[in-house]
């Protein structure tokens, strides 16, 4: 009985794993940082798997354990490297694809959003993963007109950033 | 354009790019340990327990219990030691059961809350530990006062020449400013162990309460 939950669950996350490299892609900055909160997100979805019924998506589960996790579980590991490392890191974003200015706009970009606290992150990777607010509003724990209110806080925080 | 469209355009186009971790490679992470704060802060409770348990135990032979045994008083020990006992035994299962009552699965606002509420139950833990030791203190105070025969001596020499006040007035300050260094260490020590493992954890809590004012 166990191995079966064991395999289906191992298989279902091998098909699903992008969401919690997304995660990871935001609240770290550096490989092993990635790796150590991608394996307590796994450990997370396996602990709680058992009382995963079903009655939402497998991927939409995922988004709350994975945002949890690294909201307020995780604690953060300490050997950070600069915001710099994070651009030379694995997800190489091509440069021939962009030309200069969009891709220098998108390198900015990436850095004003992991300058952002925990909670706008996890605002913005809802955001940029089409949730609408009902659903954000749901794995925040927050209403629907305060998630809307907050997103745009957040949109005017980037901006502000990226022109000071 | 908005720059969160440019930024999602490009989050979506790099949607491929991520590592693929396979079948194996995610089955071993099942087996390893997980290392949340919440499993942090209720291994500390337990070694804090079995720390406190402990000590009751190892001083029960120690010269000056087997002196403070002669003095019958176990009147007033025994109903004492129970309390104790029965307070940290109710203490336990409120780790046991906020241990396990924390979910991933509930939205982060709830998860935050009872990982506040599982502190909650440490700090009256804490508060409950100290003034246990307080009260036991003047307790054994009290009775060395009445009981001991050296005490007793010394408070009638003390009678005698007319400084009984200050003979008191003297023990009471040392036992005061003795229990007030081992509670300042004890709250140094509280404060640095989960001081800085709830740090991150009250900052983002705090955060999320300020979107709903």
């Amino acid at each position: 009985m166990n191995k079966e939950l064991e395999h289906s669950f191992v298989e279902l996350l091998e098909k699903h794993q992008n969401i919690i490299h997304k995660v990871c892609r935001l609240y770290t900055n550096n490989y092993d940082a990635h790796n150590d909160l991608f394996q307590e997100i796994t450990i997370q979805l396996w602990k709680a798997y058992p009382k995963f019924r079903g009655d939402a998506k497998f991927s939409t589960w995922m988004y709350r354990v994975g945002l949890n996790t690294a909201i307020t579980l995780y604690r953060k590991s300490k050997r950070r490297v600069n915001t710099q490392g994070f651009e030379d890191f694995q997800f190489k974003i091509k440069a021939e694809e962009y030309d200069d200015t969009e891709e220098q706009q998108l390198k900015l970009l990436y850095k004003a959003v992991h300058q952002l606290n925990d909670i706008e992150k996890a605002l913005v990777f809802l955001y940029l993963e089409d949730k609408n607010y009902k659903e954000i509003s749901e794995t925040m724990g927050i209403s629907e007109v305060n998630a809307r209110v907050k997103m745009n806080r957040v949109k005017t925080k980037l901006r502000t950033i990226l022109n000071p | 354009m908005d720059e969160l469209e440019l930024l999602k355009k490009d989050w979506k186009k790099n949607g491929d790019k991520y590592p693929k971790l396979s079948y194996n490679e995610i089955y071993k992470m099942i087996l390893k340990k997980s290392s949340s704060i919440v499993k942090w802060i209720f291994i500390i409770s337990i070694l804090e327990f079995v720390l406190w348990t402990a000590l009751t135990i190892g001083l029960k032979d120690a010269d000056f219990n087997q002196r403070f045994n002669e003095y019958h008083a176990e009147n007033i020990m025994i109903p004492l030691a129970v309390a104790g006992y029965i307070i940290l035994g109710y203490f336990f299962y409120r780790f046991f059961m906020n241990y396990r009552t924390i979910s991933v699965t509930d939205n982060a606002k709830i998860l935050m809350e009872k990982i506040l509420k599982t502190r909650r139950t440490v700090r009256q833990y804490v508060a409950f530990n100290l003034i246990y030791m307080t009260i036991s203190a003047f307790v054994v105070l009290g009775i060395q006062f009445n009981k001991d025969e050296e005490m007793k001596s010394i408070i009638d020499t003390a009678a005698a020449d007319g400084e009984l006040f200050m003979f008191y007035a003297k023990t009471i300050l040392v036992t005061l400013i003795a229990l007030a260094l081992v509670i300042g260490v004890f709250l140094a020590f509280y404060y640095l162990i989960y001081g800085l493992l709830l740090k991150r954890l009250n900052r983002n809590y705090r955060e999320l309460k300020k979107i709903e004012v």
